[in-house]
């Protein structure tokens, strides 16, 4: 199915490649991206063994990309997981039991779109003062009201086909309904969702921690550009690699996410998306 | 290092090219400087945050200005005497002085200062505990009477620590919502003009300064820039002349040394005397071992994070004491990175692993560098660090509520041990809910009857010997780790000239500035 | 109609306070209040100081007080008193506001109408080198981290080529009026808002290739073809129009969130807009001014998706309300 879709194939590629480096960047390169390694302000390519220069502190640059990618995509993954997990059931339920329920569902899940998700964000990790875990919880708490609403247009739809109306006839529980027959049919556009919500959890990530709300214990990309960013005049390096490292992942992550559609959503695929 | 001797060649240039330049100063001209953070407000009787003072102090005056070697200048006085037993001072003020609304300055206003302050300044209350009673025999004179002679009291008229305040714009009214702490109206020779929050603040010429012939500046903008990178641009492209200590991060400091026409100096901070040090906390935690606390002193690099983190700006601290403030020795027990004594020391204490708290100072990337150098010192030992991020309001609180093991702090000290040393030590000022007083729970009688009576002695050399006394006991219980001396440089165009003259700088230096076109 | 209206009033109404109520009792769980910011950056403060602060803040009484004279005062429409800055909320925003509705407002522009244009030519020219050109930027743009473009534009534009100014709203100082006082903010402006812009112009971009790639293949356009129309007349008059449908409708509901959205680019830039009034508010336990920020900012989003539902309404009749 993917082959036909060039874009798809490339964002899987350097999704492979973004994730290997995640998983055993740090294996072949030990040394912590935290220590000081030699001289602050190294250019890249100017000392072997030190590709991307080092930064204010002299610490590694390449080292710190490698480490990054650990915690960037983790933090888009769970981010979203969690994001999921929230919005899933709640469009699942409002979706399928209709009425008062899915009223009160929807005015819950307006209420937190109305209020500008970055901004939340921000007051979120403020609160829970920054960390890995707060983090992880603000960006899933302003994420999980689009899913919820496409979770919950799917279900509508689906609950009148006939294998449904089948099911109910026959007995089933409603929850034995929703987990078995409807929702592994709903579940191709949400997977697509997933996808761009992952690369926008990363880029939410490195927001906050460009704004100084990162976990200090974790090297991110976000932290590197934030950090890099007073001293972007004379060490552009610092700022410039970890911006691109961003900015291809969250672009394969897009390209597979367009892959995804094209796929899983034939209809469509014919005017040539 | 080469960096640090290119600064001061650099600075010792500019000098030298304006000494060989000297000429009279020309009038006019507009100067644009940068102020960071916003101030909350202007009224420095009221609000003492560093930026308020830094714009204030060109507004409101003290009755002294202090020179950089700490000596007292005439301000609003122009002449004092002290009593042979240094219990009563006598200040007589400058004649024809007016507020900027036109009316007239006196010695009510100073009464009416006093008691003002009293009820909303912290530090002046501090300073002024020893104050039995405050006269004004007439209109220009005013009678300080001290219950014991205090040596300090001759220091602490600077504009920020005790500023002039108009008597008849603020007698009988509620102070903190008073309309005109909008407007702020001072004797000094600036007036306020206007503020576009989040943009600017303007000061304009006082026509009828009581100093003739000054300032020689037409108008000052202070522009509200929040980002350093953007407030180093604003340089760079001609935006902005004057970039006051601490405005950029000290990563650009030499690079922007480097640019023409830019002339760079430390001084200006000798009253302050900003040192930063460690709070280690002394209840709990391993922090509460004496040797564990000496073993963060071998275990830290001070001298690389001068050269790396701070550019070669700054002293290492030997100790709780600025080498800038009186009575300060370097007789003291000396702790030079020395990572095997510190492991040394930690086996000793006893240390096992624990995990150790450290928070850092949210105040920009320069302190969040060195917390993470701080924490590969400590690292390096055996020491498990955890880092706290926290925000400002968060950093306050828990520091206030001393929920930390070890936290970074910098603090002011004020010229004399009795006005900006002694509160971080004696067991007094032990209380939760400040983040400046004895946070760190030390508690040591000999120490507090030191600071006690030093604060008191008389004459100087009395006092000399008690406080070289505290700061041996201080430095060989390491209460705080003491780190560096820190050194906030002021850049401006060489052509903006005689700004840096007081020991407070920029906060009161425009009026002796002066622009060659 | 106009019962449509006014239920979906009265419903925002609702979410307004419940807002309000969530947002009260958030921000008071950060660490620190505000007293204990002014007295840190006193650097100096005793128990006295920060206790006469609390009285000033009003944070001594009990929650429950301070959230009912809070809301007493939202339904008169006062958004209470900024202690900190010595100003009534509603001033300090409405000061703020138009700044940001100027850089958004432009950023909407920028980025709808060269986000149609190029999405409508990549959709014309589908397939060819011209489509997959458009695409990739699209895509590159939309992946890039907003601050980071930011801090390249300033390095590029006013450092390097020094065109145009890198922080503020106007030259200050310089006393402009008039065209020159335009065009002064217009150099102040464009930089930011097109940083904005490109962003979003990505989204549009695609929706509006994909819109048009979609509505070209139904049957009325193959009518019009057999009709002999020709191919400009049929996209401009026949497709784009009914392409644009879910564009405009996306669109709508954007432009609510960007006015509290603008936040970092308003930090890079320091452009006197609300968003970073925002921030500064929660970064000094500001919570008068933070909950103002807040409130308006769901207002205008709460006023923009009524808006967009009645021109989506308005536009093809055959949507249902669903109330």
């Amino acid at each position: 199915m993917l082959v036909r879709n060039p874009g798809g194939m490339i964002g899987l590629a350097i999704l492979t490649i973004a994730v290997a480096v995640a998983v055993f960047g740090p294996l072949l390169f030990p040394t912590s991206p935290w220590r000081m390694v030699q001289r602050p302000f190294l250019p890249p390519l100017t000392m072997p063994g030190l590709p991307l220069g080092t930064d204010a502190l002299g610490r590694d640059v390449m080292a710190g990309i490698i480490y990054g990618a650990r915690v960037s995509l983790l933090v888009g993954l769970i981010s979203t997981l969690a994001s999921l997990a929230i919005g899933i059931p709640l469009g699942a339920v409002a979706g399928y039991f209709g009425g008062k329920i899915d009223d009160a569902l929807m005015r819950f899940t307006e209420f937190f779109q109305t209020v500008p998700s970055f901004a939340l964000a921000i007051v979120l990790v403020a609160i829970m003062q920054p960390s890995i875990v707060s983090i992880v919880a603000a960006i899933a708490i302003v994420s999980w009201p689009p899913v919820a609403r496409l979770v919950r247009g799917e279900v509508l739809s689906l609950r009148t086909r006939e294998y449904v109306q089948a099911a109910v006839v026959t007995g089933q529980t409603n929850w034995w309904i929703i987990w078995r027959e409807i929702l592994p049919n709903a579940l191709s556009p949400v997977i697509v969702l997933a996808s761009l919500m992952v690369a926008t959890a990363i880029l939410l990530e490195s927001s906050l921690s460009f704004l100084g709300l990162g976990d200090p214990n974790l090297m991110s990309w976000g932290y590197m550009v934030g950090a890099g960013r007073t001293v972007i005049r004379q060490a552009w390096w610092i700022t410039v690699f970890p911006g691109i490292a961003i900015l291809v992942s969250v672009l394969a992550l897009n390209l597979i996410g367009e892959g995804l559609n094209d796929a899983l959503n034939p209809r469509l695929a014919k005017g040539g998306r | 290092m080469s960096k640090r001797n290119l600064l001061m060649s650099f600075a010792v240039l500019c000098m030298l090219s304006t000494a060989a330049a000297a000429e009279g100063p020309k009038a006019g001209g507009v100067v644009n400087a940068v102020i960071q953070p916003e101030p909350p407000s202007l009224m420095v009787g009221l609000v003492q945050n560093g930026p308020t003072q830094m714009v204030a102090g060109n507004i409101y005056e003290g009755l002294l200005r202090y020179s950089p070697k700490l000596d007292p200048l005439p301000g609003l006085a122009e002449s004092w005497t002290v009593s042979e037993d240094g219990k009563t001072y006598t200040f007589k003020l400058v004649k024809g002085v007016t507020w900027h609304d036109g009316k007239p300055f006196t010695s009510a206003d100073v009464l009416f200062s006093i008691d003002f302050l009293k009820q909303t300044h912290p530090r002046a209350r501090g300073n002024l505990v020893q104050l039995d009673k405050v006269e004004a025999p007439d209109e220009s004179t005013v009678v300080f009477t001290l219950k014991q002679p205090f040596g300090p009291f001759i220091g602490i008229f600077e504009v920020g620590s005790l500023p002039m305040i108009p008597k008849h714009i603020y007698e009988g009214t509620d102070f903190k919502t008073n309309p005109a702490n909008n407007t702020p109206v001072g004797t000094g020779p600036f007036m306020f003009k206007e503020w576009q929050k989040g943009s600017f603040i303007r000061l304009v010429k006082n026509p009828n300064y009581h100093v003739k012939g000054k300032p020689n500046i037409d108008e000052i903008y202070w522009h509200v820039i929040p980002d350093a990178a953007a407030r180093s641009v604003a340089y760079e492209t001609g935006k902005v002349d004057v970039l006051p200590g601490g405005s950029v991060e000290n990563f650009d400091v030499p690079r922007l040394s480097k640019l023409k026409n830019t002339c760079v100096t430390g001084a200006g901070w000798e009253f302050f005397s900003p040192h930063s040090w460690l709070w280690l906390n002394n209840r709990s935690g391993p922090t509460a071992n004496k040797k564990f606390r000496q073993a963060l002193m071998f275990a830290i690099d001070r001298n690389m994070a001068k050269d790396v983190v701070w550019n070669g700006l700054g002293k290492v601290a030997t100790g709780p004491s600025g080498s800038a403030i009186k009575y300060y020795t370097s007789a003291v027990p000396k702790y030079d990175y020395d990572p095997a004594k510190a492991k040394a020391l930690l086996k000793e204490a006893g240390y096992n692993g624990e995990k150790v708290r450290m928070l850092p100072l949210p105040y920009g990337e320069t302190w969040q560098r060195w917390a993470e150098m701080v924490r590969q010192n400590l690292q390096d030992v055996g020491i498990n660090v955890e880092m706290i991020a926290t925000d400002v309001p968060g950093w306050n609180q828990k520091v206030s509520e001393w929920d930390y093991d070890i936290a970074f702090t910098y603090l002011y000290q004020y010229g004399d041990p009795a006005l900006g040393v002694g509160r971080n030590y004696v067991s007094s000022q032990i209380a939760k809910g400040s983040p400046f007083n004895n946070v760190e729970g030390y508690s040591n009688p000999e120490i507090d009857k030191l600071f006690a009576d030093g604060a008191v002695a008389f004459p100087d050399a009395a006092r000399e010997e008690i406080y070289a006394k505290a700061q041996k006991i201080l430095v060989e219980d390491v209460p705080v780790a003491w780190m560096l001396e820190l050194q906030f440089p002021t850049i401006t165009r060489c052509s903006v000239k005689n700004l840096v003259t007081t020991g407070i700088g920029v906060n009161d230096g425009f009026r002796d500035a002066w622009i060659e076109k | 109609m106009i019962s449509f209206i006014a239920q979906r009033i009265a419903k925002a109404v609702i979410v307004l306070l419940a807002l309000v109520v969530m947002n009260f009792f958030l921000i008071r769980m950060a660490p620190g209040d505000p007293a204990l910011v002014m007295a840190g950056e006193a650097g100096a403060g005793d128990q006295l100081f920060v206790a006469q602060l609390r009285e000033k803040f009003g944070l001594n009484q009990p929650l429950p007080v301070q959230l009912f004279l809070y809301v007493k005062g939202i339904v008169s429409l006062d958004l209470g008193f900024s202690f900190r800055q010595q100003m009534p909320v509603s001033k300090l925003i409405l000061d703020r506001l138009p700044a940001t509705l100027l850089l958004t407002g432009t950023a909407f522009a920028i980025s709808l109408g060269f986000g149609i244009l190029f999405g409508a030519l990549a959709a014309r020219f589908a397939g060819t080198w011209a489509d997959t050109a458009i695409t990739i930027a699209a895509l590159i743009f939309y992946a890039t981290p907003l601050f980071w473009v930011a801090l390249m534009a300033i390095l590029l534009f006013s450092v390097t080529m020094d065109w145009l100014p890198s922080f503020g709203y106007e030259t200050v100082g310089a006393g402009y009026t008039g065209l020159a006082h335009v065009l002064d903010v217009a150099a102040h402006l464009i930089l930011p808002a097109t940083t904005i812009g490109l962003f979003f112009m990505a989204t549009y971009a695609r929706m509006t290739r994909a819109s048009m790639l979609e509505v070209n293949r139904l049957d009325f356009v193959k009518t019009a073809r057999a009709k002999g129309l020709s191919d400009n007349v049929i996209q401009r008059r026949h497709v784009l129009r009914n392409a644009l449908l879910p564009v405009v409708t996306l669109a709508g509901l954007q432009a609510g969130t960007l006015v509290g959205g603008a936040v970092l680019t308003e930090t890079v830039f320091a452009w006197p807009g609300i968003g970073r009034l925002m921030y500064e508010a929660l970064l000094q336990r500001d919570y008068n001014l933070l909950l103002g920020v807040f409130v308006v900012c769901s207002a205008m989003v709460l006023a923009f998706n009524l808006i967009t539902d009645l021109v989506y309404r308005s536009v093809d009749p055959r949507i249902e309300f669903a109330t």
